[in-house]
């Protein structure tokens, strides 16, 4: 005979916890003169058991950075244009930066870990050179979205400065090269919001940084006249190109 | 997480506070995509759908009812989202169920891959309805009213919902073996 659904709701009932006294009684009373019903019973445990035994996956680790970084543009703004007056105006957070004013034609290789440390802990100095331009203005912006490295990379302007704004998470150590297809352009400097270990190499008309993990940071690049140029960009792993991606800066189109 | 909590965080997100954002999401980040996962079976559709949710509750926060749960809200936004990617990848109609291998050594590791990838195949073939009220019990271990809230159905049809849906999902795993 088959079990009367009465029960098999209380079975399911008393597995999830959500069953009164009075049923609970009732129900133990059927399975005392059930056997078919304590078979059930046993079986309904058995497959609740297995399910709970299911563990939760993680979710993938750069998936927290990737949704961060793609908020839409109207609510981050408030925060992108923040985060830049961090870096070009606010003492109070700490971070590393650098500015090489006159890195032509030559190779300057800056470790940010050690830089914040030592010349440039006094920020006032660095807002006095480069304070004014805060009123940036976003120029293009390309997501990456790879397995291994997710996140963004925007171009913004100012008077006579171009800015590499970094928000990338890189599982593994990578190099980014950036490219410029103008050469009177030259590096100007680098900072980096919070965090340290991103090496950043330049030379005329090529900026290479090395990074591994989340990081935020900027590449300030002098651009005086506002000339037209275009930056790109390749992601190597392993020294192997993963990604290219291309930023245009064309006033005068 | 409480409400009240929830509340204060969801009032700064309207206010543009992408830090409470954030908290939000590495509160809610992986049972929500271990919801779609469920639902899916696929880790990548299941990254998608995540990310397609949490840009939504951000865009969407103007329109949350307060007094509505949160709770409720992102993971019906899951559900919903997760049931339209099925039906964009057309896998709405139930999966052919193969037996699952069984361990080939003793490690606990695998028994538990095996154990998750025989029931996440058993899901995989009762329908969306059932997989649903399944996934909302057993793997992120809400209450009937919890359910009935977050699905807007009545309690009563959330109990006799889950209960069929555990006799179909017995009647799977019985075919593989597995129970």
């Amino acid at each position: 005979m088959a079990t009367e659904q009465k029960y098999t709701d209380l079975m399911n009932a008393a597995i999830d916890g959500e069953i009164g006294d009075v049923e609970s009684a009732e129900l133990q009373s059927y399975l005392d003169d059930s056997a078919e019903g304590r078979a059930m019973n046993e079986q309904l445990a058995n497959l609740c058991s297995t399910l709970d035994r299911v563990e939760a996956e993680e979710p993938p680790p750069h998936l927290r950075h990737l949704i961060m970084s793609s908020l839409s543009p109207s609510k981050t703004a408030q925060e992108s244009t923040g985060l830049l007056q961090t870096l070009l105006a606010a003492p109070v957070l700490k971070y590393a930066a650098t500015f090489a004013a006159g890195v032509v034609l030559s190779l300057t290789l800056v470790n940010s870990g050690q830089i914040s440390n030592t010349a440039f802990d006094d920020v006032t100095k660095l807002v006095g050179t480069v304070a004014k331009p805060v009123d940036t203005g976003l120029v293009s912006s390309v997501s990456i979205n790879l397995a291994d490295i997710a996140g963004t990379v925007s171009l913004r302007n100012t008077a006579s400065m171009l800015i590499l704004d970094f928000d990338l998470f890189a599982k593994r150590p990578i190099e980014i090269e950036a490219d410029y297809t103008d050469r009177t352009i030259w590096f100007n400097g680098f900072a980096q919001l919070e965090s340290s270990g991103t090496t950043v190499s330049a030379q005329a008309g090529k900026v290479t940084l090395a990074m591994q993990g989340k990081r935020r940071y900027a590449v300030y690049l002098h651009n005086e006249g506002g000339r037209n140029t275009t930056i790109r960009l390749r992601f190597l792993d392993g020294g192997e190109v993963v990604h290219e991606a291309r930023l245009e800066y064309a006033p005068d189109k | 997480m409480s409400r009240t909590d929830d509340t204060k965080l969801i009032e700064r997100c309207i206010e543009g506070d992408r830090q409470a954002f954030e908290s939000l999401l590495v509160l809610y980040e992986k049972p929500v995509f271990n919801t779609a996962l469920r639902m899916l079976n696929s880790r990548d559709d299941a990254r998608d759908v995540t990310q397609t949710v949490f840009l939504k509750v951000f865009e969407n926060f103007g329109s949350f009812d307060p007094s509505r749960r949160f709770f409720s809200w992102i993971y019906r936004i899951t559900l919903n989202e997760s049931i339209t990617w099925l039906g964009k990848s057309k896998r709405l109609e139930p999966l052919q169920l193969e037996a699952v291998d069984e361990a080939k050594g003793p490690e606990q590791e695998l028994q538990s891959a095996n154990l998750s990838a025989g029931v996440q195949a058993a899901l995989m073939t009762i329908k969306t309805d059932y997989r649903t009220v399944i996934v909302l019990k057993h793997f992120l271990g809400f209450s009937y009213s919890e359910i009935s809230q977050i699905l807007e159905i009545p309690e009563k049809k959330v109990k006799s919902r889950l209960y069929s849906a555990r006799q179909l999902l017995k009647d799977a795993l019985t075919r593989t073996g597995m129970h």
